[in-house]
C-alpha cells in the first residue's frame, strides 16, 4: 500500500481488497458497540420503570390517538403554511439579490444572511412577546408559522439562488435571441429550470421547518409536541410520549425525503417515456 | 434543390448588416480592433480564423450579446439599440445558432419551436404549432418533435435549433461554429440543412472551419486573426491563393491535420 494518501484519497477512491476488510472490520466493531450502549440504556430504563404498563398502557385507547392525531394536524398545517411563506420570502430575498440594482441586491444579501444566522427561537419569541405590544393579533398557527418561515427563508433563497447559477449560461442568450426581454427569460426560461435542479435541497429545508415547527408549544398552538407535552402531564410518561413523537416525526420526514424522490425525477428534464 | 445557384442573381443591393468601425475590449484584451464589414441580403459570409481571433464575439456582437466600446453597427441602416424593449425586438429577427445548440432543456422540441412566435411575438397557438411542425419536418426532426431535447442526438439537437431560429423569420442568421460540437457523422446532417437554407437566399453569417460548406455556399470568406479582419476573398481564392501570409499559415496548420 502506497503512503501519503490523503483524505480525499481515502473518501473518492474505490477502496481495495486490504482497506475493505478493514471497514467492515471496523464497521461491525462499532455496530457492536452501539448495540451494547442501546442495552445499557434499555436496562436503565427497565430499571426504572419506565416499561411499566402504565406507561404504555394508553396508547390502547381510540381518544389517545385521536388526540395525537390532532396533534399531528396542526403540526402538518403549521408546516404547509410556514413551507408556502418560506418560499415566498426566500423567491423574493433571492430575486433582490440577484438584480443588477446595487442597493437592492445588497438588501438581499443582508437579509438572507441576517435570517440565515439567527436563531429560529428569537424570532419565535419576537412574534409572541413583542408583535402583540404592537397591536398586532396574530391568529396563533401565524405566531410559529411566520417565524419559523422567515427563519428559513434565507436558506430557501440560498438554494434558489444555487439553483438559477446552476442553469447554463447558453439557456439565457438562446432566450434572447429569440427577442425575450430579461423578466421573460427569467419566468420562463431560467427559473423553471433552477427549481427543476434544487427540488430535493428543498425538501431538506422543508424538513427543517418541519422539526421547527416544535416551537409551537411555547405560543400555545396546539401541534403534536404541544399536545404530546399534554399527554406527559396527563399520564405523567415522559418516556413513552417522547418515543411516540420521536417515531411520529421520523416518518413525516421520511415521506417527505420519498415524495422529493419522486418529484425530483418527475420534474427531470427528461420525462418518463409513455407519459 | 439546385446547390449550383448563382448569386449574382439575387437582389444583393440591400445591405442588411454593416460595421462601422468597431473596437471591443475585455479589459485589457482587445478583442475586435477596427473591424467594418457589409452583408447585403442574400449574402453567406464565412467567418474564419485561429482560436482567440474573436470570431465568436464579432458574431455576438451583431445581436449585441457582447456590446461594443466604439464603432457603429446598423441592422438594414439602423442603428442598433442600446437595450430594451427595441432591442428584444431586434434580436428577434436577429437568428443564432450555437455551437452549444442550447435548446431549452425544459421544453419539448416542439415547444422550442413554439414559444418564440407565440411569447414574444404573440401569434396565435395554433397556428404557430402547425408551422412548427412544417419546419421541423423541414430539418428532419418531425418525428422528433414532442420528445425533449436531452433525448436527441447532437445534429437533431442541432437541426432543431435551426428550426428555432426559422420559426421568427429572421432577417438574418448567425452560427456560432454550429457543427463543431458534433461527431462526424452528424456534421453533414446540419451542414446540408444550413445548405439548403443558404440557397433559398437566407442572409447567413457563419464561423466555421468546414471547408468544403465555404466553398459550396459563401459569397465571401472573411479570414480574422488577433481581433482583426486580415482577409476578404472569395472561398476560390481564399482556400487555393490566399493574399495575406496570416492567411497561408493558418490554411497550412489546419490542412496538417
Ligand atoms: N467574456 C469574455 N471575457 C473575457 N475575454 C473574453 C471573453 N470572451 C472572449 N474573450 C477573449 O476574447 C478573444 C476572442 O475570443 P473569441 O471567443 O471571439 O474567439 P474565437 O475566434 O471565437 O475563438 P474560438 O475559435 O476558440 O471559438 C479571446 O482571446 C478570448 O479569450
Ligand atoms: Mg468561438
Amino acid at each position: 500500500m502506497n503512503e501519503q494518501r490523503t483524505v480525499r484519497d481515502a473518501l473518492y477512491e474505490q477502496p481495495d481488497a486490504g482497506t475493505r476488510k478493514k471497514i467492515t472490520l471496523v464497521t461491525v466493531v462499532s455496530l457492536f458497540a452501539i448495540a451494547v450502549f442501546m442495552l445499557y440504556i434499555l436496562k436503565l430504563f427497565k430499571d426504572n420503570g419506565q416499561f411499566d404498563e402504565k406507561y404504555w398502557s394508553f396508547f390502547m385507547r381510540l381518544t389517545t390517538w385521536k388526540f395525537i392525531g390532532e396533534g399531528l394536524l396542526g403540526t402538518v398545517e403549521a408546516s404547509l403554511l410556514a413551507g408556502v411563506l418560506a418560499l415566498l420570502i426566500g423567491f423574493v430575498f433571492m430575486v433582490m439579490r440577484i438584480s443588477f440594482y446595487k442597493p437592492l441586491n445588497m438588501a438581499g444579501t443582508a437579509l438572507t444572511e441576517f435570517t440565515r444566522g439567527v436563531p429560529t427561537l428569537l424570532f419565535i419569541y419576537f412574534f409572541f412577546l413583542y408583535v402583540p405590544k404592537m397591536g398586532i393579533n396574530l391568529p396563533s398557527i401565524w405566531r410559529v408559522s411566520l417565524p419559523v418561515a422567515i427563519s428559513a427563508s434565507g436558506m430557501v433563497a440560498e438554494v434558489l439562488r444555487s439553483g438559477v447559477n446552476a442553469v447554463p449560461k447558453g439557456q439565457r442568450e438562446a432566450a434572447l435571441s429569440i427577442g425575450m426581454r430579461e423578466t421573460m427569460v427569467f419566468t420562463k426560461i431560467i427559473f423553471p429550470q433552477a427549481i427543476r435542479y434544487v427540488i430535493p435541497a428543498l425538501v431538506s429545508d422543508l424538513v427543517i421547518v418541519v422539526k421547527d415547527t416544535t416551537f409551537s408549544y411555547i405560543v400555545n398552538f396546539p401541534d403534536l409536541m404541544q399536545n404530546a407535552k399534554v399527554l406527559i402531564s396527563n399520564y405523567d410518561a415522559l418516556l413513552s410520549v417522547y418515543l411516540m413523537a420521536a417515531v411520529i416525526y421520523v416518518l413525516i420526514n421520511y415521506l417527505l425525503n420519498k415524495v422529493s424522490v419522486t418529484l425530483a425525477k418527475r420534474g427531470g428534464m427528461v420525462p418518463v417515456v409513455g407519459r | 434543390m439546385n446547390s449550383e445557384v448563382n448569386v449574382t442573381e439575387k437582389d444583393s443591393d440591400k445591405t442588411i448588416v454593416e460595421l462601422k468601425h468597431v473596437e471591443k475590449y475585455y479589459g485589457e484584451l482587445h478583442a475586435l480592433k477596427d473591424i467594418n464589414l457589409q452583408v447585403k441580403k442574400g449574402e453567406v459570409v464565412v467567418l474564419i480564423g485561429p482560436s482567440g481571433s474573436g470570431k465568436s464575439t464579432l458574431c455576438r456582437t451583431i445581436n449585441r450579446l457582447e456590446s461594443i466600446n466604439s464603432g457603429e453597427i446598423l441592422i438594414e441602416g439602423k442603428k442598433l439599440p442600446e437595450g430594451g424593449a427595441e432591442l428584444a425586438g431586434l434580436r428577434a429577427e436577429i437568428g443564432m445558432v450555437f455551437q452549444s445548440f442550447n435548446l431549452f432543456a425544459h421544453k419539448s422540441i416542439l415547444d422550442n419551436v413554439c414559444m418564440g412566435p407565440v411569447d414574444v411575438l404573440h401569434r396565435p397557438k395554433e397556428e404557430v404549432k402547425k408551422e412548427a411542425m412544417e419546419l421541423l419536418k423541414r430539418v428532419g426532426v418531425d418525428s422528433q418533435a414532442q420528445k425533449m431535447p436531452a433525448q436527441l442526438s447532437g445534429g437533431q439537437q442541432q437541426r432543431a435549433a435551426i428550426a428555432r431560429s426559422l420559426a421568427m423569420h429572421p432577417k438574418v442568421m448567425l452560427f456560432d461554429e454550429p457543427t463543431s460540437a458534433l461527431d462526424p457523422e452528424m456534421i453533414q446532417e446540419v451542414l446540408d440543412v444550413m445548405i439548403e437554407l443558404a440557397n433559398e437566399g437566407m442572409t447567413m453569417i457563419v464561423v466555421t472551419h468546414e471547408m468544403n460548406f465555404a466553398r459550396r455556399v459563401a459569397n465571401r470568406v472573411v479570414f480574422m486573426a488577433d481581433g482583426a479582419i486580415v482577409e476578404e476573398n472569395t472561398p476560390e481564392e481564399f482556400f487555393t491563393a490566399p493574399k495575406s501570409e496570416r492567411a497561408k499559415e493558418f490554411l497550412e496548420s489546419i490542412n496538417r491535420h
